[in-house]
C-alpha cells in the first residue's frame, strides 16, 4: 500500500510496567501483517525494550539519525537508520533508542519532530513512549493522530494514574477522539472493575486487552511479536482486534480478502515455526 | 507556673542581638538564663560552674562549629543548638554530624527554641541523617513499595523519626499507599525552601503514625516543571534536621530530579523488578551511572523485586550477570500490594512474610551502621 501521509500511533501511559513496549511491538506487527509499511521507534531512550523483546541489534539508532539530520536535513534519508525485523513474510522497521544512556541525553526533541516528520513512506509509525509528560513525549503526543493510552487496573494507585493521566491530556487539549483508552490485563476476576474505571473517567474505554502472562513472556522468550509463536492466545486475537480497529479491517475481513494459495503459505510457514496443527496457546506450551 | 526545665548558656558575638534573645529567654519560665558571652571559647572554659542544660551557640562564628565536640565532652547533660542568621545547609549538617541537636535561626523567640528542642528530640540520636535516594531505571519496580517499608521498619527498630519524600514527581503513589490527603506538597515545600526553618518544614510534611511522616508529590503532573533540582535538594537537606533517616523516592531513569538527588544522598539503592528478562541490562546500564560515587565512597545498594526464586543459588546467578553484589532480593508478596493499593500499608502491614522480613532486615543493617 503506498503512503503519502502516515498514521502515527502513540503507545502512552501513566504507569510504568503497563505493557506500553508489548502493545507497541504487537500493533507494530499486526499492522505489517495486515500489508501496512509500518515503523516502530523505541522513544524510551533510557532503557528502550523493543530491541530486546524482539531479540534483535543494530547498527544505527535514533542517535544517528540525530547526527544525519541535523548535518544534513536535505540529504537525510531515515531508511538508513532503520532496522527490519523480519518474520516470515512480513517485515517491519524499527528505529532502536540509543545504546548508552549519555547519547540518550544528547536526544533533541525538534530532531526527533523531523526524524518522525520524515517518516512519510510508512503508512504507520508506532511510537513506544514512556510514562511520563515530558517535552519529548509531549511533542511526539502532538504529532500523533491517535494515542493509544495503555493502563492496567488492577492496583488502586494506577487507576489514580490512568485517570490524571487521562484528565491531563484533555486539560492538555488532546480532542477525546484521539485518545483511544485501552485497558490491559483486562480480567474479570478483579477487584476494580472496567466499568467503575469507566464511571471515574466519564468515558468508555475503547479496547480491553486480556491477561496472558505466559504467552508474553514466551513471546519474550522468543523475541517474537505474539502473532508468530502463541497465535491463538487470547490476547494475540485482541491485538488483531485492536489493529482491526485502527485499521478499520477486521480480521474476518482480513482473513476473507486472502487467497486461497497465500492463506496456505501462510499456514506452511506457521506450521514449519511451530509442527503442523500445534500452534502454541498460552495454556499448551507449557 | 511553668516549671523551669532549661539552664541556658547563650553565646552570640552580636552586642544587640545577644541583649534581644537574652530578654526573650528571660520572659519565658521555661528557660533560667545562666550566662551570655560573646564567643564559643570563653562559653567552653567558663560554663561549667552554671551546670548549664542547654548551650545556644552562635554558629556563624569561624571556629564555633569545631567546638561541639569539646562541649559535649564536658558538658554530656547539656544539649546544644547552633544560631544562625541565615540558614546554611551546611553548618546545620555539620552541627548534626559534631552531636549537636541541630541549628535555629536568629532572632528567635523563646517558643521556637521549645519546638526546636522538641523536633530534635523526635529526630532521634544526635548523628547525622541518613539519606537513602531510591531508584529505578523502569517503572513497576516496587520502588516506592521499598520505600514506605523500609521507613516503617526503620522508625519502628530505631525509635527515631522518618521521612519519605515523594520525588516521582509526576505520578507519586505515596501518599496513597498510606490513604493519606496532605495539605501540602513537594511544590509548595521547593518554592518556599529559603524562607523555611526546619520547625516550619516541619509543616510540610504529613505524619502517617509510628514515627514516618510524608511529603507528597504535587496534585497535576504539570506541576512538576515547577521544582528546581537545586531548591529541592535544599528541602532534602533540611528535612534531615528534622529526621534521622530521610527517604527519597525518586522518579523513574535518569532525570535532573533524579540524577541531583541520587547524588545528594549518601546512600542510592537501585531496584529492578524481575520480569521480562532485560532488568539485569537495566541495572548494568544504571550502575554505569552510578559507578562514580560509588567509587567515591558512597553506598550503592542493588536490589531486585518480584523474585520468584529467592535462594543463594539464584542470587549467586544474578550476580554473576550483574558483575557485582545483590544486597537484596525481594521475593513476590501477593499481601503487598493488597495494602499497599487499598492504603492500609501502616494498618495491616504483613509483619511475618519472607518480604518485610527481607526489608526489616536491611534497615536493622542501615540502623547499625552495617550498611
Amino acid at each position: 500500500m503506498d503512503a503519502t501521509s502516515s498514521i502515527i500511533i502513540s503507545v502512552f501511559s501513566t504507569s510504568s510496567g503497563s505493557g506500553k513496549t508489548i502493545t507497541a511491538i504487537n500493533l507494530a506487527a499486526g499492522l505489517a501483517e495486515e500489508g501496512y509499511r509500518t515503523c516502530l521507534v523505541d522513544l524510551d531512550l533510557q532503557f528502550g525494550d523493543v530491541m530486546g523483546y524482539l531479540d534483535m541489534v543494530s547498527d544505527f539508532t535514533i542517535a544517528d539519525a540525530q547526527q544525519a539530520i541535523l548535518r544534513n536535513e536535505d540529504k537525510f534519508n531515515v531508511d538508513d537508520y532503520l532496522t527490519e525485523y523480519k518474520c516470515g513474510d512480513t517485515a517491519f522497521s524499527v528505529l532502536p533508542p540509543p545504546r548508552e544512556i549519555n547519547d540518550a541525553y544528547l536526544i533533541n526533541v525538534e530532531a526527533v519532530e523531523k526524524i518522525i516528520g520524515s517518516m512519510k513512506g510508512f503508512n504507520f509509525v508506532v511510537l513506544d513512549l514512556t510514562s511520563v509528560f515530558s517535552t519529548l513525549n509531549l511533542a511526539m503526543l502532538d504529532m500523533s493522530t491517535v494515542i493509544n493510552f495503555v493502563g492496567v487496573m488492577d492496583f488502586l494507585p494506577a487507576v489514580k494514574n490512568y485517570k490524571v493521566g487521562y484528565d491531563t491530556l484533555l486539560r492538555f487539549d488532546y480532542e477525546e477522539s484521539k485518545i483511544c483508552l485501552v485497558e490491559n490485563k483486562a480480567d474479570s476476576e478483579r477487584y476494580i472493575k472496567a466499568r467503575d474505571v469507566e464511571r471515574l473517567l466519564g468515558t468508555k474505554i475503547y479496547h480491553h486487552l486480556p491477561s496472558d502472562p505466559q504467552a508474553i513472556t514466551y513471546s519474550i522468550r522468543m523475541g517474537k511479536p505474539l502473532m508468530y509463536c502463541v497465535p491463538l492466545s487470547p490476547l494475540t486475537q485482541s491485538f488483531w482486534e485492536l489493529v482491526g480497529r485502527y485499521t478499520n479491517r477486521t480480521k474476518k475481513s482480513r482473513i476473507a480478502s486472502q487467497p486461497a494459495q497465500e492463506k496456505k503459505g501462510k499456514k506452511k510457514l506457521l506450521s514449519w515455526l511451530f509442527g503442523d496443527d500445534d500452534w502454541l496457546t498460552a495454556q499448551n506450551m507449557k | 507556673m511553668t516549671k523551669v526545665t532549661y539552664r541556658v548558656i547563650l553565646v552570640e558575638r552580636d552586642r544587640d542581638m545577644l541583649s534581644r534573645m537574652a530578654g526573650m529567654l528571660k520572659a519565658n519560665d521555661a528557660f533560667d538564663l545562666a550566662a551570655t558571652f560573646h564567643d564559643a571559647d570563653t562559653a567552653y572554659g567558663q560554663s561549667s560552674v552554671f551546670r548549664p542544660t542547654l548551650f545556644l551557640i552562635d554558629v556563624d562564628e569561624p571556629g564555633a562549629v569545631d567546638m561541639v565536640p569539646r562541649f559535649i565532652k564536658s558538658y554530656p547533660q547539656a544539649q546544644i543548638l547552633g544560631t544562625m542568621g541565615q540558614w546554611k545547609s551546611t553548618v546545620a549538617e555539620a552541627m548534626l554530624s559534631a552531636g549537636a541537636g541541630g541549628c535555629i535561626l536568629k532572632p528567635f523567640n523563646s517558643t521556637d527554641v521549645l519546638e526546636a528542642l522538641k523536633i530534635y528530640k523526635r529526630r532521634g540520636q544526635a548523628l547525622p541523617t541518613r539519606t537513602l535516594a531510591l531508584f529505578s531505571p523502569k517503572g513497576h519496580s516496587g520502588r516506592t513499595t521499598l520505600a514506605t517499608v523500609l521507613a516503617i521498619e526503620l522508625a519502628q527498630k530505631s525509635g527515631e523519626s522518618v521521612g519519605i519524600i515523594d520525588a516521582d514527581l509526576q505520578f507519586g503513589d505515596v501518599a496513597m499507599f498510606f490513604d493519606a490527603v496532605p495539605r501540602h506538597n513537594v511544590v509548595e515545600a521547593t518554592h518556599d525552601i529559603n524562607l523555611l526553618t526546619p520547625a516550619a518544614l516541619e509543616n510540610y510534611f504529613h505524619p502517617v503514625g509510628k514515627g514516618v511522616w510524608i511529603m507528597s508529590g504535587p496534585l497535576q503532573p504539570e506541576h512538576a516543571e515547577l521544582v528546581e533540582a537545586n531548591r529541592l535538594i535544599e528541602v532534602v537537606r533540611m528535612a534531615g534536621c528534622l529526621f534521622r533517616y530521610v527517604i527519597l523516592d525518586l522518579p523513574v531513569g535518569f532525570n535532573p530530579i533524579s540524577l541531583a538527588l541520587a547524588e545528594c544522598a549518601d546512600t542510592d539503592i537501585l531496584i529492578s523488578m524481575l520480569n521480562s528478562g532485560q532488568e539485569v541490562r537495566h541495572m548494568k546500564r544504571s550502575l554505569k551511572m552510578f559507578h562514580m560515587w560509588d567509587a567515591y565512597g558512597k553506598r550503592v545498594y542493588t536490589m531486585f523485586s518480584g523474585v520468584k526464586n529467592c535462594t543463594d543459588e539464584h542470587k549467586r546467578k544474578l550476580e554473576g550477570e550483574l558483575g557485582r553484589s545483590v544486597t537484596l532480593m525481594l521475593p513476590e508478596e501477593r499481601r503487598i500490594k493488597d495494602v499497599t493499593g487499598s492504603g492500609r500499608l501502616m494498618k495491616d502491614l504483613p509483619e511475618n512474610t519472607p518480604f518485610v522480613e527481607a526489608v526489616a532486615d536491611f534497615a536493622f543493617a542501615l540502623i547499625s551502621d552495617r550498611r
